[in-house]
């Protein structure tokens, strides 16, 4: 019997080896989640929804640590991605590939730079290579064997105050990489770049052309539309049989003052479609017309198939920052639904193209003004989660009240103000898509949740709450059916994996990983 | 010792007085630039030369007019102490419309220098409301209107007095601090006070320190921390803030900045 074990393990291992000698190719990510999890979301959707069910209702009370793996490390912000018995996580300026059976570190990659630490959300991963961006705003392409450097270019100047942070998105044979850095007033854009040579296939500014559709949206006389911001903060979503690229585009700039940029400045908290292949312009949904909270809308733009009121629809989801939950048409933009997901103050109602309509007396002013929610907005990069099973889709939300200042005397430049946090509070929410309706609501305690979302074929939800309890609730629910204290916030999302027929739960809390595995009987 | 502390602070969340804000934001953390101590002399010297030989073209302020803003400029933000500007000033850009500046000695044009960086340096660091925030801008209100929205609308006489735990409440904070706290003046030292049951009928009465879906801890009355499962006690919870969170809901812009006029005159 033991005998069998272990050759029926050292067959998976030769197996997973000879796997691992292929890379990752780009065609695996062209199909639904399976075993790996090989993508900034695990798949392209941004479901972040895993098919294994080994680990489910009936036995989570069984879940036990399989290892912790502690890197000495800031928080983890990142989603690790596991390919063929490897896992690759990373924070800013640090990469690290890791054995998924046992956590022990193989490479770690170093590289110190100049540039805001504010976090780092993960690699991209093409055959033999990875992608990395970093607080210089450099993309990186290591070898995934060793973690050896095959080249590092730079993708924005980070003395205009450029910064990276997300996780590069491979599509085929594109890398397709996004810039962060609000702090400056500087353009933002999405590239795609080749994954052997880093040579840059196309860009697609954040902002058009003078002359170019949306254009008008900005002021005609001066530079404002060249200065307007517009960041590609967090990875994008993808569908391959529409072959359209979805995007989340940032805030506009000057940040809190928008007088010098008067319209509703396309194509800032945006949602975008665009062509992988050439970077052009499918259609675009805008969350946040003119904005003026740093309610960027680069929460992660969510596909998915359903029957909408009776007729299968291509489906687009977002939960957005400024606390309203949007459902689109994916094919062609067309709007479907509008909804609160907290109570917000700061929108007249809602256009005809489903858009908030800002309230002008709800923009920052030299005395304060009150508003829900705060600029850390009503979510933000905690990802979200969708659950075909369930038909729900399940944000971290908060209700967070702030005082917004404009602090600028004469022309604004940079954030031109800030907002002062009151109070917040977090709840996990479950949103029927077809109304907009709150299913159930979960209570995570004060302050601003950090923790993202998985949900899983095993009937089960997995995130954290505001006291370092990593929680399994019920997706149909909310009701919670498991949890144990990590000693340190999740600021990053739960992930799951099988390898030698085990699923494992991989959380990172605070700078350490846990993996989880259901104990046998 | 201890226990005198923890008096102090259970007080202090049974009064509701106002205590330090919340403060729970993630701020935008600047780009991290070599930072030179900035001089002020030079910059207020660079101001006004700036505005003698650039402002027509560039705005005085350096924000722009006729030429580019040079706030946002790539060659202000990298220069490296005029090595960049210096020689640009000197020769001009003739290609572009600019005349040279030749005449200028090395001092105006460091003072010049300074002044860009300074002013690049404030739009960098324009993410923030200083502590000192001027009290003309927030004193827009009416303050017999906020006096009246206390005393009624507010319902804040319910649980405040300006004769008695708000005496003077204006000396005590910074404008703006005092706006903010007058909306929410913060969770951190105003406790929430719980009474525990245990099963066997003892009580505990305490402030809280930690509560979550499973677990409360609370600083009982004789200084020790005690924490239970929440399903083996029964558990009673008030809030004072409750009626501040409340508010939040109710208040149009026009009530705050009232009240802030109001309690603005509790000198």
């Amino acid at each position: 019997m033991v005998r069998s074990a272990c050759l029926a393990c050292a067959f998976a291992c030769a197996l997973s080896c000879f796997a691992g000698d292929e890379g990752l190719d780009p065609q695996v990510l062209l199909k639904p989640l399976a075993a790996d999890w090989p993508t900034f979301n695990g798949d392209y959707s941004g479901k972040r929804f895993s098919a294994l069910s080994q680990i489910n209702q009936q036995n989570v009370q069984r879940l036990t640590l399989a290892w912790v793996l502690q890197p000495q490390s800031v928080d983890i912000k990142s989603s690790p991605l596991v390919v063929n018995g490897i896992m690759y996580f990373t924070t800013p300026d640090n990469v690290w590939a890791a054995d998924a059976r046992t956590g022990r570190i193989i490479w770690h990659y170093y590289r110190e730079s100049q540039g805001d630490h504010i976090g780092q959300r993960g690699v991209g991963m093409y055959k033999d290579w990875l992608y990395f961006e970093t607080p210089d705003c450099h993309l990186i392409s290591l070898n995934a064997k060793n973690g050896s450097v095959r080249w590092n270019i730079e993708l924005a100047d980070p003395k205009l105050g450029y910064f990276a942070t997300m996780a590069p998105l491979v599509i085929r044979d594109h890398v397709i990489v996004g810039v962060s850095g609000d702090v400056t007033d500087i353009p933002g854009f999405l590239e795609s770049v080749s994954p052997e040579t880093g040579k840059v296939e196309w860009r697609w500014n954040t902002e058009p052309n003078v002359g170019e559709a949306g254009a008008d949206t900005w002021p005609q006389e001066g530079d404002a539309i060249r200065h307007g911001g517009g960041m590609t903060w967090m990875t994008g979503t993808y569908d391959p049989g529409l072959n359209q690229l979805y995007w989340g585009i940032g805030n506009p700039n000057p940040v809190l003052n928008g007088d010098v940029r008067k319209g509703e400045n396309l194509y800032t908290c945006s949602i975008v479609s665009l062509n992988p292949d050439t970077g052009k312009l499918n259609w675009h949904f805008q969350p946040s017309p003119h904005d003026t909270h740093d309610w960027d809308a680069v929460q992660t733009p969510v596909v998915f198939d359903d029957e909408y009121k009776g007729v299968h629809r291509k489906l687009l989801a977002q939960a957005s920052r400024n606390g309203y939950f949007f459902v689109l048409d994916r094919t062609t933009g067309e709007h479907i639904l509008t909804a609160p997901f907290i109570a917000t103050d700061w929108a007249k109602g809602i256009d005809s193209r489903g858009e908030p309509i800002p309230n002008p007396g709800k923009e920052p002013k030299p005395d304060g003004t009150l508003v829900s929610p705060g600029s850390d907005g009503a979510t933000n990069w905690m990802a979200p989660s969708f659950n075909p099973d369930a038909g729900l889709f399940y944000v971290s939300a908060r209700r967070l009240w702030s005082i917004f200042y404009m602090t600028a005397e004469g022309k604004p430049e940079g954030w031109a103000g800030r907002d002062r946090n009151l109070w917040a509070n977090s709840v996990l929410e479950a949103i029927d898509y077809n109304t907009g309706k709150i299913r159930w609501q979960h209570e995570i305690g004060d302050g601003e949740g950090l923790a993202g979302m998985l949900t899983t074929a095993g009937k089960l939800l997995f995130t954290a709450d505001n006291s370092s309890n990593l929680l399994a609730l019920d997706p149909e629910t909310g009701k919670t059916l498991w949890h144990v204290n990590l000693g340190a916030r999740m600021a990053a999302a739960p992930t799951t994996y099988e390898l030698d027929g085990r699923q494992y739960l991989l959380t990172p809390a605070g700078g350490m990983i846990f993996a989880w595995v259901v104990r046998e009987k | 010792m201890r226990s005198k502390v923890v008096a102090l602070y259970w007080m202090a969340g049974l009064l509701g007085c106002l205590a330090t804000a919340a403060g729970q934001g993630h701020q935008p953390t600047p780009v991290q630039r070599p930072q030179t101590t900035e001089d002020e002399g030079a910059v207020g010297r660079g101001h006004s030369e700036f505005k003698s030989s650039c402002g027509f073209c560039h705005g005085n302020d350096a924000t722009g007019a006729r030429g580019p803003d040079l706030v946002r400029s790539a060659i202000v933000n990298h220069d490296d102490q005029g090595n960049l500007l210096g020689p640009l000033i000197r020769n001009g850009r003739p290609d572009k419309g600019m005349p040279s500046f030749s005449t200028l000695r090395d001092s105006q044009v460091g003072d010049i220098v300074a002044f860009l960086h300074h002013q690049a340096s404030a739009a960098l660091h324009s993410a923030r409301v200083p502590g000192d925030y001027p009290l003309a801008k927030l004193l827009t209100g009416n303050a017999d209107a906020g006096k009246a929205f206390f005393a009624g609308e507010g319902g804040c006489a319910k649980c405040h007095s300006v004769t008695g735990d708000l005496k003077g409440i204006a000396k005590k904070y910074s404008p703006i601090e005092l706006q903010q706290r007058i909306v929410y003046p913060g969770s951190k030292n105003i406790k929430k006070a719980a009474v525990i049951t245990q099963h066997d009928g003892t009580r505990f009465e305490g402030a809280v320190v930690h509560e979550d879906e499973f677990t409360i801890g609370i600083i009982c009355q004789d200084g020790w921390y005690r924490s239970w499962r929440l399903s083996d006690v029964e558990v009673s919870v008030r809030d004072p803030l409750e009626a501040h969170r409340e508010l939040m809901n109710q208040y149009t812009d026009a009530d705050v900045h009232n009240l802030f006029a109001y309690l603005e005159t509790l000198k």
